[in-house]
């Protein structure tokens, strides 16, 4: 198991088209990814879900603490790290 | 991180004339034009064209299906002066595009102030929150008056 945790760039938090980009980029890899804030003791909830995403409410400047599991563990969380280090307008649509 | 909503919250920001168990057009924008229109008819937009194109704006830059059957189009617009959340639910279902592929058949339409960024993120993630939960989908479906719906979301959200 392995586990991040980042500060959330864009401008909208982890919300919209970041959002969306995140959830897809877990979808696309092996591995099972579950993402909580970094402060205070939320559970941890699916990351490949966007709703489970859309509720934790993660602003610009939050941390989020990432945990993966699986084949591609490292791959995934460096692919998010790099979703949710982007600023929007540099997102390019998958 | 986003606030939490309260009981309190929801009388203030949908009561129950903005919630609506007819049926509602079974084609995404209709739909939105249609939960907008309860606003409207409630005296909560100020500019129906303005909160129009914000909430389309939106859906454009990426779906509100966010998943389980739930769609939650939503904007930031000065069409409202409060944040004002309607709902309908569709028995038949509306392809919403979203991620997983599922029809969407509950429909939240969460509108704030554009200065209002806080409030946006609070309630759109107090929403999601309560919604992942099935019991509160199928009480939301199983609700037979606007009454229902609102205590549900009250008991769901406290």
């Amino acid at each position: 198991m392995s586990e991040r945790i980042v500060t959330v760039v864009p401008e909208a938090g982890l919300h919209a088209r970041p959002a969306a980009k995140f959830v897809e980029t877990v979808n696309e890899h092996e591995a099972d990814v579950r993402v909580a804030p970094a402060d205070g003791d939320d559970d941890l909830v699916a990351a490949g879900s966007m709703i489970a995403i859309t509720s934790l409410g993660v602003e610009s400047g939050d941390g989020v603490r990432i945990v993966a599991e699986g084949e591609d563990a490292h791959e995934a969380l460096d692919a998010l790290e790099t979703v949710l280090t982007t600023p929007e307008d540099e997102l390019t649509n998958a | 991180m986003a606030a939490t909503i309260d009981r309190d919250d929801i009388e203030t920001l949908i009561p129950t004339e903005q919630i609506s168990l007819a049926e509602p057009p079974s084609e995404k924008e209709a739909c939105i034009e249609f939960l907008l229109d309860q606003l409207v008819e409630v005296g909560r937009v100020d500019d129906r064209d303005a909160a129009l194109e914000a909430l389309l704006a939106r859906e454009e830059e990426t779906t509100t299906g966010v998943g389980m059957g739930i769609g939650i189009p939503h904007a930031k617009t000065d069409g409202v002066t409060r944040p004002s959340v309607a709902f309908t639910r569709s028995e038949s279902g509306i392809d919403f595009g979203a991620m997983d592929d599922e029809p969407v058949t509950l429909i939240f339409m969460i509108l704030v102030p554009e200065e209002g960024a806080d409030d946006h993120l609070d309630i759109l993630s107090s929403l999601s929150r309560a919604l992942m939960h099935e019991e509160v989908r199928d009480d939301l479906h199983a609700a037979e008056t606007p009454a229902d719906v609102q205590q549900t979301l009250k008991g769901a959200v406290a």
